[in-house]
């Protein structure tokens, strides 16, 4: 894992780097407690973006576990990564199901209110609209090879614009 | 920490729940039997200061509170919720429905 800003001399030194971290989760929710000290430890974050990525990629990260079964390989990869320093931060989950694609289908033509789930006792369908108020964009992008999530945050430099999937 | 913990203390007539660590969709069944259980038994604060990660599962039980309250007649708030409780509130997109107090004293 390479976390934290990268260290340069001479010209290197002087141009914006990418900074990026990288962690392999298994497919399980006891890997949400592994992701919030990953992120916990990114020290590229200011806190309000720390705050932002525990809450949007746990969420994320329980989508996956829970409707991506089976995930192949039983392994989900995350990175975070910005490009630039102050620039947009952007949280990639990689992984290969042949469920989630359906999945995420069902999601985006659903209703975005929360219902009452009288099973569990509980309210639910809160997950995804909270990463959409959260990131400036949310996509999913299905692949023959790798599924992939995209959380994309508009960094410390301005230019929050909100984008819809 | 990855752990949660919560104590619960009888704070005159009413019960205050102390919460700290996170509440995530791997550990909040503790904090949604607790937190029901307390409703159904008296006017209930939880203090939510020590909170280091808030899902839409914790959110989901909050409002199931929310309305557990009513029903049963008690009181129920939020406490001096954590920055990252308050931002997952909020993110809601309906975060001044949540009953949040800033001490135990306006609960």
């Amino acid at each position: 894992m390479n976390a934290g800003p990268e260290s340069g001399r001479g010209v290197a030194a002087a141009r914006p780097r990418r900074t990026e971290a990288t962690i392999v989760l298994e497919s399980r929710l006891s890997s949400i407690a592994t992701f919030e000290g990953f992120v916990e430890g990114l020290g590229f974050l200011d806190a309000p973006e720390r705050d932002r990525l525990t809450i949007s990629g746990g969420e994320i990260l329980d989508n996956i576990v829970k409707h991506a079964y089976p995930v192949l390989g039983d392994t989900v990869v995350l990175r975070a990564s910005r490009r630039r320093p102050g620039g947009p931060l952007l949280l990639g989950f990689y992984f290969r199901s042949p469920a989630f694609a359906a999945f995420a289908a069902k999601e985006a033509e659903g209703s975005s209110e929360p219902l009452f789930d009288p099973a569990h006792r509980r309210w639910r369908g809160i997950g995804l609209a909270m990463c959409r108020n959260l990131a400036r964009k949310v996509s999913f992008r299905p692949g023959l090879r790798m599924d992939r999530i995209f959380l994309e945050f508009g960094g410390r430099e301005g230019g929050s614009k909100k984008e819809a999937i | 920490m990855t752990q949660l913990d919560i104590t619960v203390h009888n704070d005159h007539h009413r019960l205050l729940l102390s919460v700290s660590g996170p509440i995530n969709s791997y550990t909040f069944t503790d904090f949604q039997e607790k937190v029901y259980k307390a409703i159904a038994q008296a006017d209930t604060a939880v203090d939510m200061e020590h909170v280091t990660a808030l899902s839409s599962a914790g959110i989901g039980v909050i409002m199931t509170a929310m309305e557990d309250a009513e029903t049963t007649g008690h009181g129920f708030a939020i406490v001096n919720p954590s920055e990252v409780a308050k931002l997952a509130i909020d993110s809601t997109g309906f975060g001044d429905r949540f009953p949040i107090v800033k001490n135990l004293k306006l609960a």
